[in-house]
């Protein structure tokens, strides 16, 4: 299959399958081991890929978060990222997808700027996260935050499904951008 | 097509088979009745939520997509619209969650009440001094829509001074203003022109005949300076008529 849908097979019972794109193998390595550390009701699953599409011959659970890591040092993840995104199936983008940036805080090794990031986020309408993968402690408040966000978007916490979170997470400077 | 380019790099992480153990729940031996129920309850509930997620896309997918092709900024308008109404919908959940969640309360208590007698002095003390802090507050919202009115009203008088300042101040510079034209154009008007000749005529005729009276006088010889009266007119004689 080369899109991903997000409703083609049914959820495994108590299961939430969580898949980290992007290109430093290391930064999502490290992520995959802090989230999987969380403390969670659920069983988790972490599948990390370098680009999609996503060879089809592994049987894989149904996907219900996707994080595109962007690495800000390094416009060759920005474009892989771009043309991956185009695999995804458009029922993802409300709310089952969420940009990672990393890397924002050594501002002299930034060859992307945030507002590329942030633009990017602003077209496809998800939620767009800056974290220093390299730090422990942020690491960890990051896996914390996405292990979150994947329950409700596996659908485990009563009351509130992705789009909800999608809303509720909206940024609130998205004015500003209709002066420019 | 972009399958075959591209070399589509997947692996499972490591600790994904080390996810096949369930976390928070104990396994095979010590496992007690009540953690299964809550394990069940919660599946339950997780299910539930998933059926609604799918029940939900079901519903979106037969909507029909608008068949005509869009500018960009023209779905980007509607999408925004859409979100604004999802935000709407889900405030007006929210308040009439609460407005039912009082409402429960509220019958919750008026029944304990009514069973509870001695043990209830607890909850009408605290019963007794909300009602009170709503006296309180209902008393100062009405007292600061008041001030605020007032606060009103002045601002109102202080804006109308302003505008009658502004205009009697813009009467009073186009009278000005006026003024100064009709002047100018009386300077300029050939009256005054035939006027200031006439004047300047008669002014040298007037000099002329000083000069010739005062010619007059000291042609006599005569002594004028005893007489006071014939001083008087000498020296009137002298006088430049254009200084006048």
């Amino acid at each position: 299959m080369s899109v991903l849908r997000s409703m083609d097979k049914l959820p495994d019972l108590n299961r939430a399958t969580i898949l980290l794109v992007g290109t430093e193998d290391a930064l999502l390595q490290k992520l995959a081991e802090s989230m999987l550390q969380e403390h969670c009701a659920s069983e988790l699953r972490v599948h990390l890929a370098n680009s999609l599409p996503l060879p089809s011959t592994v049987n894989r659970p149904r996907i219900d978060l996707i994080v595109f890591v962007i690495n800000l040092h390094s416009k060759y993840s920005l474009r892989k990222v771009e043309e991956c995104l185009s695999h995804v199936d458009s029922s993802f983008f409300l709310g089952k997808v969420c940009f990672l940036a990393t890397g924002a805080g050594r501002e002299s090794h930034c060859s992307i700027h945030q507002n590329t990031v942030i633009k990017l986020a602003r077209t496809y309408r998800s939620p767009l996260l800056f974290c220093d993968l390299e730090v422990g402690s942020f690491r960890a408040t990051m896996a914390q935050r996405l292990v979150r966000m994947l329950q409700i978007c596996a659908g485990h916490v009563p009351g509130i499904s992705a789009v909800n979170l999608l809303s509720l997470l909206r940024c609130s400077d998205s004015t500003p951008s209709k002066e420019l | 097509m972009a399958s075959a380019m591209e070399q589509p790099g997947e692996k499972l992480a490591a600790g994904a088979e080390g996810c096949g153990e369930v976390r928070g729940e104990p396994q095979a031996a010590g496992e007690s009745i009540e953690d299964r129920i809550r394990l069940l309850l919660r599946l339950r509930a997780q299910t539930k939520q998933q059926l609604l997620e799918y029940k939900s896309m079901i519903d979106a997918n037969e909507e029909k997509t608008p068949e005509q092709i869009m500018q960009e900024k023209q779905i980007e308008v509607k999408i925004e619209d859409l979100e604004n109404e999802i935000e709407d919908v889900k405030s007006d959940f929210e308040m009439k969650t609460l407005a039912l969640n009082r409402m429960k309360l509220s019958a919750a208590l008026t029944n304990n009440m009514e069973k509870m007698d001695a043990e209830s002095s607890v909850l009408t003390d605290d019963m007794k001094h909300i009602l009170e802090l709503h006296k309180l507050i209902m008393k100062s919202q009405e007292e600061s829509s008041e001030l605020e009115e007032k606060l009103l009203d002045v601002r109102k008088k202080r804006l109308q001074i302003k505008q009658t300042s502004r205009s009697m101040l813009l009467e009073i510079q186009t009278e000005k203003s006026k003024q100064k034209k009709d002047l100018d154009n009386m300077e300029n008007s050939d009256v005054i022109k035939t006027m200031q000749k006439k004047l300047q005529m008669e002014i040298k005729i007037t000099t002329v005949i000083q000069h010739v009276f005062q010619g007059l006088i000291l042609g006599s010889k005569t002594n004028w300076a005893e007489d006071s009266a014939l001083k008087e007119i000498v020296l009137q004689l002298e006088k430049d008529l254009n200084t006048i």
